[in-house]
């Protein structure tokens, strides 16, 4: 029992959000409905925070994911343009997440640049590409695929909900599916068994024969890329792209993961964790939201609670520490 | 020693649990549970002066309605702006008030109408799924500078003018400044610049008059400038008073009559005129025109306009 809510302490204080939004709103928070706004209002998030998790497992993380989402927006936006099909334009802006994230990975890993200071060099890079390719601009409207524009609208249909018909929305299927995959990699493969090794002693993985350049590398092509499917995602559901629209992802994904990292065992980033993160920093948007809690009330609240639980998780550990 | 690990431990757990719901508790009991209807105003731009304005003219209507008004600030986040709409249909609000292109929050608009809630537009954009945008009306701004421009030169000489084609809203100033202009056969548009935004409009401005300036050396030679909003208007005096020609009594216009404008048109210089849109005025009538929607009544026109103010030296500094 005790070793329980020593391990789930926080899962319960998430549990408790939940509760209390549930008390609060009977009628409007536990609803199919809202859950599905939820998760479809996190989808980008999601995507962001479970691939970032990659790189937090190995103590590195990523800060240009937010101005790489922004970038292959306007990317695959201004190719649209020029007259791009749909998936050419989708593929060139992944090409240049996976590209951005593997520059980043190489700084990192075989130039040796602290990941602070060299993705915080390319967040300034890959911002200022983006507004080079966009010319600054908001690209909207016409510009802008009704095929691309319609993903974000609809999903696959499950039935009605009060009386009106449901779908769960590709936003959601997709954070998912990547959710999944990265979860695999991460929990089910040598490779990902080899980046928690990393993570835990980068010298001893070393010894012990792990190619940690090799991998630290790879690592970041997880946050590029997911940082362009993120910004794909984003342009889709507001159907159109400027430069500065993914920049907010960057901090929020960290949070997530940090977020998650109190719920874990051992403190260690897990992508399932992560999940649990983005879920609970968005129903305390929606919750707020829907409780008429004013916009900057809410922001402080959510800082608030992210560093509550991190810190009560932070002493838990020096107190195990201390014995 | 085993035991009393667990127990801090198990005090631990709780701590965290009871800590995070304690606080949401208290937050809570804070929230207020009014009769009203439920408005939600929901914005990306809350920190942008002009905004701020017609929000609080918007709540202060409000409150004499009776109303229980919700401001949601996505600081800059177009999707959180969908994201919030979907929550407050959620909530089931009475109300919807954007002030973002409607464009870019189609999602959202999709799922107000399918909940039956109306959106209103402050400012924001016409669409077919907003009831109303209430705004101000471009052309007619446009209009009284051209025309006050047109007069002060007697309707005979050489015009700059600063437009910026790709963002509608000002592209429609320029399109009746034109107009007005071709209408006086003894005009000449010397030059239509579309100034780089990306400094804020005043450098480039600057750079660009500084060039016409020089080309065209000759006291009389530029007669007026007119801007469609109103950073080029300051860029260009700043050009004309550096080259020294502020003498030539070479006439300047701009539209909104920002703070920095009316300081340079209450100081009596070249700059002559801006037109300052009515933000409070805005903010009201999209409070009155929910309330006649939520009263039953259909509008016919998806677009209504609050009169703006030609600003002169005479009323600059009201």
């Amino acid at each position: 029992m005790a070793h329980f809510l020593r391990h789930y302490g926080s899962l319960i204080g998430m549990a408790a959000i939940v509760l209390f939004f549930w008390v609060m709103l009977p009628d409007t928070f536990m609803t199919a409905r809202n859950w599905l706004n939820i998760s479809q209002q996190l989808a980008m998030l999601i995507v962001v925070a479970v691939t970032m998790t990659v790189v937090m497992v190995m103590g590195d993380f990523d800060l240009s994911v937010g101005a790489m989402a922004s970038l292959a927006g306007v990317v695959a936006a201004v190719l649209f343009t020029f007259g791009w099909p749909v998936w050419a334009a989708v593929l060139a802006a992944l090409a240049v997440g996976l590209l951005g994230g593997l520059v980043n990975g190489a700084l990192i890993s075989l130039i040796g640049i602290l990941p602070f200071v060299a993705t915080l060099a390319t967040l300034t890079m890959y911002s200022g590409a983006a507004f080079m390719v966009s010319d600054g601009k908001t690209i909207f409207g016409k510009a802008i695929p009704e095929a691309f524009a319609a993903f974000a609208k609809s999903g696959i249909p499950i039935g009605t909900v009060a009386d009106k018909p449901a779908v769960l929305p590709w936003l959601t299927v997709l954070a998912l599916a990547i959710t999944a995959a990265v979860w695999v990699v991460l929990e089910q493969t040598t490779y990902g068994r080899r980046l928690y090794a990393i993570g835990g002693n980068a010298e001893a993985a070393r010894l012990a024969g792990v190619k940690v350049a090799w991998l630290r590398l790879s690592a970041f092509a997880f946050t590029g890329v997911g940082a362009a499917v993120a910004g794909l995602m984003y342009a889709s559901r507001v159907a159109s792209a400027n430069p500065t629209q993914g920049d907010g992802l960057m901090l929020t994904a960290i949070a997530a993961v940090f977020l998650g990292m109190t719920v874990t065992r051992d403190g260690q980033p897990r992508v399932l964790a992560s999940l649990a993160g983005v879920v609970v920093l968005g129903v305390m948007d929606n919750g707020l939201t829907q409780l008429q809690v004013d916009s900057y009330v809410r922001e402080v609240m959510v800082g608030a609670i992210i560093l509550l639980a991190v810190s009560i998780s932070a002493l838990g550990r020096k107190a195990v520490g201390l014995r | 020693m085993a035991l009393e690990f667990t127990r801090r431990e198990l005090g631990r757990g709780f701590g965290r649990a009871l800590v995070l719901a304690a606080g949401f508790a208290a937050m809570g009991a804070g929230a207020a549970w009014a009769q009203g209807e439920k408005i939600a105003v929901i914005t990306p731009y809350l920190a942008q002066p002009g905004t701020q304005f017609y929000v609080e003219s918007f709540q202060a209507r409000a409150k004499e309605l009776g109303w229980e008004v919700n401001v949601i600030d996505t600081a800059g986040d177009v999707a959180a702006v969908i994201s919030r709409m979907e929550d407050v249909v959620a909530q089931g609000v009475n109300a919807i008030v954007l002030n973002v292109d409607p464009a870019q929050v189609g999602a959202g608009l999709d799922a107000a109408a399918a909940a039956n809630i109306p959106v209103f537009g402050m400012d924001a954009g016409a669409d077919p799924r907003i009831k109303a945008n209430i705004t101000s009306n471009g052309y007619a701004m446009a209009a009284e500078t051209s025309v006050y421009v047109a007069n002060r030169i007697g309707g005979a000489g050489n015009v700059v003018m600063f437009t910026f084609d790709a963002f509608p809203p000002v592209q429609v100033r320029g399109a009746v400044a034109d107009a007005v202009f071709a209408n006086h056969p003894d005009i000449k548009v010397l030059d239509r610049i579309t100034p780089d935004v990306s400094d804020g409009g005043i450098a480039d401005s600057r750079a660009k008059m500084e060039a016409i300036l020089a080309a065209n050396p000759e006291p009389g030679s530029i007669k007026a400038v007119w801007a469609a909003w109103d950073q080029p208007a300051l860029g260009a005096l700043q050009a004309i008073e550096a080259a020294g020609r502020q003498g030539e009594g070479i006439v300047i216009t701009g539209i909104d009559a920002n703070p920095q404008a009316r300081e340079a048109i209450a100081a009596g210089g070249n700059f002559e005129a801006s037109v300052a849109q009515d933000f409070a005025g805005i903010g009201a009538t999209t409070a009155d025109t929910v309330a006649r929607v939520l009263g039953g009544e259909t509008l016919r026109s998806g677009v209504i306009y609050v009169p703006t103010k030609l600003i002169t030296s005479a009323n600059a500094a009201e």
